[in-house]
């Protein structure tokens, strides 16, 4: 415990304020309808997805996890998520949702629990297993964290660089197809620099890296906050384009829940350090449950 | 009844926070040389980031080589404007080149470059791997299958331990040639015979293995040990930055600070070391 990686994992707090509640009863009826109409037209694809998941096997499996660093954050959590599902994640501001993903890619060990990658336990690894089974995986950070000493092409290389032997041209066309998958223009932005990109771009560009090792699982630690609407609906198309067109297995921390509706075949609610709703979006939208309901609403 | 009741819960209280900034000083000294011992280690297994040492060797090694030259050159030329005042007195103002010799070898080159170095590169590291940890950078490195360690701190601490010395060996050299300028045009002292009193002096403290003089394994053995402490320093404030902008500030803060000061202590036990070793 004592590698220097483990120290100041900071875990993501928003600063909002919850809106109040008689605002969030107003809202709540309107946000579900439109909830309601989305999922009616995503519906077929979402279906899809979700009636061989349980057939599928397990790709993340988090049973009875424990994490506390000053305080208790995580108590008890569990959740599995099959091959080919999207799940978010979602909760009020502060109860861990990043640091379910932080557990995920084992940044984080839990106390006690386990978490386990395609059946392997991945909290007794050591650093540099840990490494390796990390390569199965591709993360989105909420700021992007491109490196900023690099091009957008060295980042988006950079994986293949690192753990494959692919030449040098092989991996310019790789990075080419990324860059295109995520709807970007290869020629123009390959040789910019990330501090020269807009956040929409840079988010792609994020998600070009996250995916160019061809990784089975994704990860995204909200990938649309601070981002106009428009784009933050290119950026969930997207996400859910990779889901459908790849089949990867996903896990989302959305930054709002019309965007998780949209994304994920399943969700799980956190609430007071532990899931408190796994299902899936319909279920959760009928809920008569009042914190659900609120949430929902909000 | 008041004062009382305040005070008696504030006695425990105060002892848990002195236990815990304890547990915190020893904690934060136990990972400053596990990460000391990994970069180290690090510099012997694959994957080698030559790329990023050449890189780094400019950036700590070519772009320093600016101030070191221009402080150098003064402090030597000071040296000997000093030490001739000195001397006059006593009539032995030829000794200047030995003085000059003796200090910017042994400590003035040493030091000023060690000092020069941490104030320009302990700043940039601890600046650049601060912004890294604070933007996740970090972390992304990590997700994507690479030891930050291995990647940022192997080079930087590498490339400190092949510059610093190098980096010293000018400084030496431009801090005498100061001096020459000083005895020759200031003193009257011909340059051959300054250069002359200054290999007396070289030769004075006798030599390891006949030919290596001992003053030049003081000389290089300091700006190695520096060189590790300026760049594990600056690696490890900078890596254990929280707190936004504000907390890359701070380990900057604390880098310079830091490791000026350790040069300093360490550079007195260092030489009391070496001279008992060395057994002038």
């Amino acid at each position: 415990m004592s590698e220097i990686e483990y120290r100041g994992a900071p875990t993501h707090v928003d600063e909002e304020a919850p809106p109040s509640r008689r605002e969030t009863d107003r809202r709540s009826s309107a946000v579900r309808k439109a909830i309601r109409k989305e999922l009616a037209s995503d519906e077929p694809e979402v279906r899809e997805g979700r009636e061989d998941g349980d057939a599928a096997r397990p790709v993340i499996e988090l049973s009875n996890v424990d994490l506390a660093f000053d305080m208790p954050i995580l108590q008890n959590v569990s959740f599995t998520a099959r091959e080919g599902e999207t799940i978010a994640v979602v909760g009020e501001s502060g109860t861990g949702k990043s640091t379910i993903l932080k557990l995920i890619l084992r940044l984080l060990v839990p106390d006690r629990g386990t978490v386990c990658i395609d059946d392997q336990d991945i909290t007794e690894l050591s650093f540099e297993e840990a490494l390796k089974v990390r390569q199965k995986m591709g993360m989105v950070f909420q700021g992007a964290a491109l490196f900023d000493s690099m091009t957008v092409f060295e980042n988006v290389a950079y994986p293949l660089r690192e753990h494959t032997d692919l030449k040098e041209d092989e991996i310019e066309e790789r990075v080419r197809e990324k860059l295109e998958f995520v709807d970007l223009d290869a020629d123009r932005v390959m040789e910019q620099m990330p501090a020269e990109l807009s956040g929409g771009m840079r988010k792609r560009v994020g998600i070009a890296r996250g995916m160019a090792n061809n990784p089975e699982l994704m990860l995204y630690d909200e990938p649309t906050s601070g981002l106009d609407p428009l784009t933050t609906g290119t950026i969930t198309r997207l996400i859910k384009k990779l889901q459908m067109e790849l089949g990867t297995t996903s896990v989302v921390v959305p930054h709002d829940m019309r965007s998780a509706f949209r994304m994920a075949t399943k969700v799980a609610l956190l609430h007071d350090k532990s899931i408190c709703f796994f299902g899936d979006p319909e279920e959760m939208i009928a809920s008569d449950d009042p914190y659900i309901r609120e949430f929902v609403g909000g | 009844m008041l004062p009382l009741r305040l005070e008696e819960p504030s006695r425990p209280s105060f002892i848990a926070r002195l236990n815990e900034s304890a547990k915190a000083k020893v904690l934060a000294l136990q990972e400053y040389f596990t990460l000391a011992w990994k970069a180290l280690r690090f510099i012997f297994s694959r994957p080698f980031y030559t790329q990023d040492l050449v890189q780094q060797m400019d950036e700590i090694g070519v772009k320093s080589l600016g101030i070191v030259l221009l402080t150098g050159l003064f402090t030597g030329m000071v040296l000997a404007l000093q030490s001739s005042v000195q001397l006059k007195t006593f009539g032995a103002t030829i000794y200047i080149g030995r003085l000059v010799a003796a200090s910017m070898i042994r400590e003035l080159g040493p030091v000023l470059a060690g000092l020069m170095v941490a104030g320009r590169v302990g700043s940039g590291i601890a600046a650049q791997l601060g912004s890294m940890r604070v933007t996740e950078q970090i972390d992304a490195l990590n997700t994507l299958g690479t030891d930050p360690i291995k990647k940022l701190v192997t080079p930087r601490v590498l490339a400190a331990l092949i510059m610093l010395p190098i980096l010293t060996v000018i400084n030496d050299l431009v801090g005498i040639i100061g001096g020459n300028v000083i005895a020759k045009f200031v003193v009257d002292i011909p340059s051959s015979l300054y250069w002359r009193t200054v290999w007396e002096q070289i030769a004075a403290d006798g030599f390891i293995f006949r030919y290596i003089p001992n003053d030049f394994i003081q000389g290089l053995s300091k700006p190695l040990v520096f060189g590790g402490i300026i760049s594990i320093t600056a690696c490890y404030f900078g890596l254990a930055t929280t707190g936004g902008t504000e907390g890359v500030g701070q380990s900057t803060t604390r880098t310079v600070v830091t490791s000026s000061i350790l040069i300093l202590v360490i550079d007195y036990f260092l030489t009391q070391l070496l001279l008992s070793v060395l057994a002038v």
